[in-house]
């Protein structure tokens, strides 16, 4: 049967689909489907895939009523050790010196410097009601041992920072892709308009390892990236302009830029970056409003701002007023709010006892501050605090030849880590997984980072093989783009 | 491997080594003692030939005899006989790295460790000596750890520990080892003191002790009687290559390219040059065709950022519109690429592949580079006088060599440039100013830094990886990484290190010398004379002092002493010399003293003083160059350094360029330029190498660079890695079309401009259709013109452009910055601000404005600039106080061209800032904007008299003010607009 048997008024009565449906040879598949293809776009938007494909910001429903409706990332960068801090190992104790298994050479990065196994320098005791087991290097965590479910057994994939970063934030060694707080705000978009709604909290000392990457939009609309928010200063450069203009000015200026922009826009109606664009100036004009608002932090209490360490004469301080400002943000409808710390305090290369001490007074008493604060302002059902790294550490001492054993550290741990989530939707004092007997490899119940990533997105009500977007080539591409992938339930309530 | 009878500490493999060496000894009361031919080689044939056999030799390690597993390969010796836990091949088996994908099984590696423990036997093994300890394994911890004192520049007590010979002559104190006794000899006793290196100048001289496991290595040596390196060791260096095979070669980027046939297309009306044609039958294979042309005000704005980074007049624009002739675009092309702002903006692109900095950068203190300017007018001048691109570049590889400098104090300003042009791999970060982390590590970061800007510059090549292990993609071995950094250890020799501070030639022209000796003789003069005038001052003041104080003097003595003093010293007598000297500060009176005692003096000091610092401030100092250069004499010898670790070095390698890309055509071959030992010629010849005619990767990485900038996005999209990891060519034709075309067009970079833009795919519109979302989503194809954002430079001068603030001063010394409200601004003189290039670009102090706009802080360098668009850039587009305050300038400027009439000052405005006309809607609602705004501000104003925001108490004044910041609102919001920062 060829086309030429029906007559063009049969043809137009059929439509082209049914066509094409009927037709079982003579046409190559792929014509065919770039023909259907075409026809969709030209049907509108209803029929075309893109429409699953988000532009805006503005709120949308979860897949199913979700328990977090925002979350606090305190990213741990720098790969903590997890039997030094949540992971305690007798055997460590035990084996002290002693050499350890081969197969942790793979998994060194620097295997001229290992020595043998290498206990923990802490004193590990069990907490709360429940029992969990948290080291003495962080006391201010102790009270929350109830509040906290602690997942033993991540895995990660590289033992190197940047690719192991690369994968926690984006699920895949490279960089370039969006990341969980961008796919956050991409899938459910924000309550507050007059807010960024992916804050990113970087340390005043300077950026993280990866730079910026760590909460780029990749391919999503560049209206997804994480805003950096200031922690010293004032929190926005240029937030207001710098002389006193009349409220009207302002405004008349800025309905005559929106004319502007929406008739160069109109003129080019498919480019993504001039909506973005707009968009980004909606916001500015919005947080010019509100965001002095929420960052000013001489709202709070003098007892609050104590509890979070602002009065610390050290770099606690720093790292408090992002928790505190974390918190005011969440509370006024932000969806993801990521805290950084400069260059990486927890790789502990050397010296492991006092480098973990150091993070340790940097981040436990904010971090249990923050916890505190939560619960007492009624947000704790509603906002999830996530304390996670890249990856962890290895169990054998990383020393260099004829130093001091003082001095000894431990390298990176692709193969095992330890990660803690509290507040919505957690199982407080729940532990998950298990590592073998010295810490080395995650061997019990094994969670991978897509499965935490798709534990995250759960949390916010969202089905991760849902969150998607389409590529112009009709491609989904997703964060958690990996079979199998679970979310983990044993740790939810 | 180098430790022999140290033992690991505790090893990591230790535990399954204890569990082998049971299993083993059970075997080994039954088992004969294992030889290579009998046990090992059936093994190693089985499973390690395919990789370190005859075809391939993977880490230079060569199998398939007793001697080459003793001689090892380039990370050193591969087994120690009688030590399998310090030996790495055993440790590689044993912890299943190697093999790579199917590791021996447990009896076999038993085998291996049982052969090598009962110390390696060979049936056919004559020589002993293989294996042994032998000079390169010795050198090298000399090198790093005693040649500072005992080498090149210096040779301490007459001892010189650079070489086997001179370490045998010993010095001042008598031998330094006597052979086949390592105990004797004053070098193993003074260390083992711990007398050498001396603790108390260790961190000055930045290095460190030698360590135990090295001593005994020392001891080991000279216990065998200080044996030489065998010849077999030089042979896998200087023999055939074997790492780098033909195979390797058949990569398309490491075959030289060659120019195809100009394809033939269906629409051959659309072809205006070659390109077009290449591109089309692409476009034609999946239906599409190229985007209608631009308009031609679109076309030419899009020409004049391209060419320029910044707008073009309004009489550009009126002109071009009016020309109707032919050749009207192509008229424009050329003035546009004669004009001088053509290398500010392509300049700029070069500087951020070299990542051109003011300061050094790795500490906080971020030091300032006073000199790096003059390599950044080096490079704007190249591109504005259209050198060619291969002298270009040997001039920044090896300008220095070009010109004997040496013995000459002053050169000609053309001998000059040359030697400035080598300021190119003088810019990545180097903390290796600070005493405490000058170490080698540190500086082979910068060295390592280096090396990847003029990789991925020159050869998008990335080549950083081989500093640890073989490159695992692309055929750059280990070996290589090490040779190319020998190539520039003439110049970067981590072992004769100039920290930052010394890296300056003093060279200058006569010209320069003379002018600035004339400056400062007039400066001199008016010191003279200023000092002349304190002293008329001072001298009356002086005798009243001195009259005072010799009053003070007892009269018996006061006129021997007066005569004491005024007689010349040599005259004196024993008395007058006693009373001279006692009397002699009653006599000296200086300036200080006149001070305290007379206030009206001390005024006029202290006036003086001031215009004394500021005239010897003014004063010109010899100019510096901040090169690259040779260092003289012999540089250290390079050896591979095991996983980029200095203190493990392997095996001892020659100055060559990467393999990979080698030419038996044209081999790299090292001449002294000057005939004498002041410089190498290992860069000169490099640079020679990497300019010679179809290199595979030269010609075709400059052209997709110069792509990129055009249209958005290169043919190969990964600018800095064209290999294996890279993306591959959309148009690979075209890419070597157009790299045997440069070449053949005399590498001008001009005529290459002019070739892309006289292209009919440049000339397109840039709408995006959903045709184009379809099947070019991406536009690899070309099928429009990409819209792209305007770069961080581009933004901010062409506001100042705009509002007729753009100073437009070249060259020289970096302007200054400040910090203005958490912002770091440029500094703007009454000529308004400089243009972005020109501004001081301190890695910790970036220009807030550009680096909002993406202008990323170098490390290394940046071959690519991201475009974001978040919040912070409408923020400071919207409030930040530059933008606000040259908005006004562009208001005043539009009101001092056209006047009062508001219609004509929307038109002058949008002319101005858009190049265009505005539409009738446009002008409308601008017009009525600036009538409301007017009349606002008016009565704001005139409610305001009196409280000191009034323009004036004249009503016209106020009537002026209102109606200047009623367009400047206008203005303000078209700075803003998309289609300001937005080119289609």
């Amino acid at each position: 049967m060829t086309s030429a048997s029906y007559s063009q008024a049969h043809l137009e009565q059929l439509g082209r689909r049914d066509f094409f449906g009927r037709m079982s040879s003579g046409v190559p598949a792929i014509a065919l489907a770039s023909l259907l293809a075409r026809d969709e776009v030209a049907l509108g938007k209803e029929s075309h895939e893109a429409v699953s494909n988000h532009e805006d910001l503005s709120e949308r429903s979860p897949h199913f009523p979700g328990k977090a409706k925002a979350v606090i990332q305190l990213f741990m960068n720098g790969g903590p050790s997890q039997m030094d801090l949540f992971d305690p190992k007798p055997e460590l104790d035990r084996l002290h010196g002693k050499p350890g298994p081969a197969r942790i050479k793979a998994d060194l990065s620097s295997p001229h410097n290992a020595r043998g196994l290498l206990r923990s320098p802490f004193k590990f005791a069990k907490h709360g009601e429940s029992g969990q087991d948290i080291s003495d290097v962080l006391p201010h965590l102790h009270k929350h041992a109830d509040d906290i479910a602690i997942i033993r057994s991540m895995k990660a994939k590289h033992f190197n920072h940047e690719p192991a970063l690369y994968l926690i934030h984006s699920g895949k060694t490279q960089p370039g892709l969006p990341t969980i707080g961008a796919w956050s705000v991409y899938a459910l978009g924000t309550v507050n308009q007059n807010l960024p709604a992916y804050v990113v909290l970087d340390d005043p000392n300077g950026l993280p390892v990866n730079g910026t990457q760590s909460w780029q939009p990749g391919y999503l609309p560049p209206i997804f990236q994480g805003t950096r928010l200031r922690a010293t200063g004032t929190p926005i450069l240029n937030l207001r302009p710098s002389k006193a203009i009349p409220e009207g000015v302002v405004e008349t200026e800025r309905a005559l830029l929106r004319k502007f922009d929406r008739r160069h826009l109109n003129q080019r109606p498919l480019e993504k970056e001039l909506s973005a664009r707009m968009a980004s100036y909606e916001l500015a004009a919005r947080m010019q409003l509100s965001a002095t608002d929420a960052l000013d932090l001489s709202q709070e209490s003098e007892k609050t701002r104590e509890e979070y360490g602002l009065n610390a004469k050290d770099d606690m301080a720093s790292y408090g007023r992002r928790c505190l400002m974390a918190r005011r943000l969440v509370e006024r409808g932000v969806r993801y709010v990521q805290i950084f710390i400069e260059g990486q305090i927890w790789d502990s290369h050397s010296t492991l006892e006092k480098g973990l001490r150091r993070a340790a007074r940097k981040t436990d008493q904010p971090v249990s501050a923050l916890l505190t604060d939560l619960k007492r302002r009624g947000l704790w059902d509603d906002v999830l605090v996530v304390w996670n790294g890249e990856f962890g550490r290895l169990p054998v001492a990383e020393l260099a030849k004829g130093a001091d054993i003082s001095m000894a550290g431990r390298d990176h741990g692709p193969s095992a880590f330890s990660l803690w989530m509290a507040g919505a939707g957690i199982k407080g004092g729940t532990v998950y997984g298990a590592t073998d007997e010295i810490g080395h490899r995650s061997v019990e119940n094994v969670v991978s980072v897509h499965d935490f990533h798709a534990t995250v997105l759960h949390l916010l009500g969202l089905n991760h093989r849902d969150v998607f977007y389409t590529q112009p080539t009709q491609r989904r591409d997703r964060l958690t783009d990996e079979f199998p992938t679970r979310v983990v339930k044993e740790i939810l309530v | 491997m180098r430790s022999i009878s140290v033992g690991r500490g505790f090893s990591v493999f230790g535990l399954v080594g204890v569990c082998l060496a049971l299993s083993v000894s059970i075997h080994a009361e039954t088992a004969p003692t294992p030889t290579f031919e009998a046990d090992i080689l059936p093994l190693f044939k089985a499973r390690c030939f395919k990789c370190h056999g005859e075809k391939k030799r993977r880490a230079d390690l060569d199998l398939r005899t007793i001697e080459a597993v003793l001689n090892g390969g380039e990370n050193g010796r591969a087994i120690v006989p009688g030590a399998s836990k310090d030996s790495l091949l055993f440790e590689l088996i044993v912890s299943e790295e190697m093999p790579p994908k199917e590791p021996l099984a447990a009896d076999e590696i038993a085998l291996v460790r049982r052969w090598i423990d009962s110390g390696a036997r060979s049936v056919t093994q004559q020589d002993d000596s293989a294996g042994q300890v032998t000079e390169h394994d010795i050198l090298p911890i000399f090198q790093n750890r005693c040649v500072i004192c005992h080498g090149k520049r210096r040779q301490e007590g007459d001892l010189d520990l650079r070489t086997r010979e001179s370490i045998l002559r010993g010095g001042k104190s008598g031998p330094a080892i006597v052979l086949g006794k390592p105990d004797e000899g004053l070098l193993i006793k003074r260390v083992l003191a711990g007398d050498m290196p001396p603790v108390d100048q260790q961190l000055n001289l930045s290095v460190r002790p030698v360590t135990k496991g090295e001593i005994e290595e020392i001891k080991e040596w000279i216990k065998n009687g200080a044996p030489e390196s065998p010849s077999s060791y030089y042979e896998i260096v200087r023999g055939p290559d074997r790492l780098v095979t033909e195979e390797d070669r058949k990569f398309w980027f490491f075959q030289p390219p060659r120019q195809p046939p100009v394809p033939t297309v269906k629409h051959a009306e659309l072809v205006s040059n070659p390109i077009d044609a290449f591109l089309l039958e692409k476009l034609e294979t999946v239906e599409l065709s190229y985007s209608p042309q631009a308009d031609r005000a679109t076309l030419l704005r899009r020409l004049t950022f391209d060419l320029t980074g910044l707008p073009p007049t309004p009489y550009e624009v009126d002109d071009f519109l009016r020309d109707d002739s032919p050749h009207a675009y192509e008229k424009a092309v050329r003035r546009l690429l004669a004009s001088p702002r053509y290398g500010e903006r392509w300049g700029a692109y070069w500087l951020d592949a070299a990542g051109y900095a003011d300061s050094e950068g790795k500490r906080s203190a971020d030091p300032f580079r006073p000199q790096s300017w003059r390599y950044r007018d080096y490079v704007v001048r190249s591109f504005n006088r259209d050198q060619t691109y291969d002298e270009f570049l040997v001039e920044q590889i090896a300008g220095d060599e070009l010109v004997d400098y040496k013995g000459r104090k002053e050169l000609n300003q053309h001998e000059i440039e040359k030697i400035v042009a080598t300021g190119f791999l003088r810019q990545a970060p180097d903390g290796t100013g600070s005493g405490p982390v000058n170490f080698l590590p540190e500086r082979w970061e910068v060295i390592s830094d280096e090396l990847e800007v003029l990789c991925t510059t020159v050869m998008a090549t990335t080549i950083t990886c081989a500093k640890c292990h073989s490159h695992k993609y692309d055929p750059i071995p280990q070996r290589d990484y090490y040779s190319l950094a020998s190539v520039f250890r003439s110049a970067l020799d981590p072992h004769d290190w100039f920290p930052p501070t010394r890296r300056y030639l003093d060279l200058t022209t006569p010209e320069e010398r003379r002018a600035r000796e004339e400056v400062n003789r007039q400066i001199d003069q008016r010191i003279a004379k200023l000092e002349e005038a304190l002293e008329k001052v001072a001298a009356p003041l002086r005798e009243k002092l001195l009259a005072e104080r010799v009053a003070a003097i007892p009269e018996s003595i006061r006129d021997d002493v007066r005569r004491a003093v005024t007689k010349p010293a040599p005259e004196r007598d024993e008395v007058q010399k006693y009373l001279a000297k006692k009397f002699a500060e009653v006599f000296e009176i200086k300036n200080e003293n006149l001070a305290e005692k007379y206030p009206e003096f001390k005024e006029a000091a202290d006036k003086n003083s001031q215009k004394l610092q500021a005239a010897a401030g003014e004063r010109l100092k010899r100019p510096q160059i901040r090169a690259l250069f040779e260092l003289g004499g012999e540089p250290s010898p390079a050896y591979i350094l095991s996983r980029g670790n200095p203190l493990l070095p392997g095996r001892l390698v020659e100055p060559k360029p990467l393999a990979v890309f080698s030419d038996p055509a044209h081999p790299y071959t090292v001449e002294k330029p000057w005939g004498h030992d002041g410089a190498t010629g290992r860069r000169l010849a490099f640079a020679k190498w990497l300019t010679r005619p179809n290199h595979p990767a030269t010609a075709r990485v400059i052209v997709n660079r110069l792509w990129h900038h055009h249209f958005g996005r290169g043919i190969v999209e990964t600018l800095g890695n064209f290999g294996h990891t890279g993306s591959p060519p959309t148009h690979p034709k075209l890419l070597d079309w157009l790299a045997v075309e440069f070449e053949a067009r005399g590498q001008s970079l001009k005529e290459f401009h002019r070739l892309i833009v006289s292209s009919t795919a440049y000339r397109q519109r840039s709408l995006l259709t959903s045709e184009h979302e379809l099947r070019d989503p991406k536009n690899e194809l070309l099928s429009r013109m990409r819209l792209r954002r305007l770069d961080a430079e581009s933004i901010r001068d062409s506001i100042l452009e705009v509002a007729g603030r753009l100073d437009a001063t070249r060259f020289g010394p970096a302007a200054p910055v400040e910090i203005r409200d958490d912002n770091v601004v440029a500094s703007e003189t009454e000529r308004g601000g400089r243009r972005s290039i020109y501004i001081q670009h301190r890695r910790l102090r970036m220009l807030t404005m550009l680096d909002t706009f993406d202008r990323p802080q170098f490390s290394p360098n940046c071959l690519s600039r991201r475009q974001s668009i978040v919040v912070s850039q409408a923020l400071a587009l919207m409030n930040g106080e530059v933008v606000r305050r040259n908005a006004r300038h562009f208001a005043q400027r539009v009101i001092a061209a056209v006047g009062d009439d508001v219609e004509r000052q929307v038109d002058s405005a949008y002319k101005l800032a858009l190049s265009r006309a505005p539409g009738d809607d446009e002008r409308e609602l601008a017009v009525r904007t600036i009538q409301t705004l007017r009349d606002d501000w008016l009565a704001e104003l005139v409610a305001a008299i009196g409280t000191g925001d009034a323009a004036g108490t004249e009503p016209e004044n106020n009537g002026h003010e209102a109606a200047l910041r009623a367009l400047t609102s206008v203005c303000h919001t078209l700075f803003n607009s998309a289609e300001f920062v937005f080119i289609d």
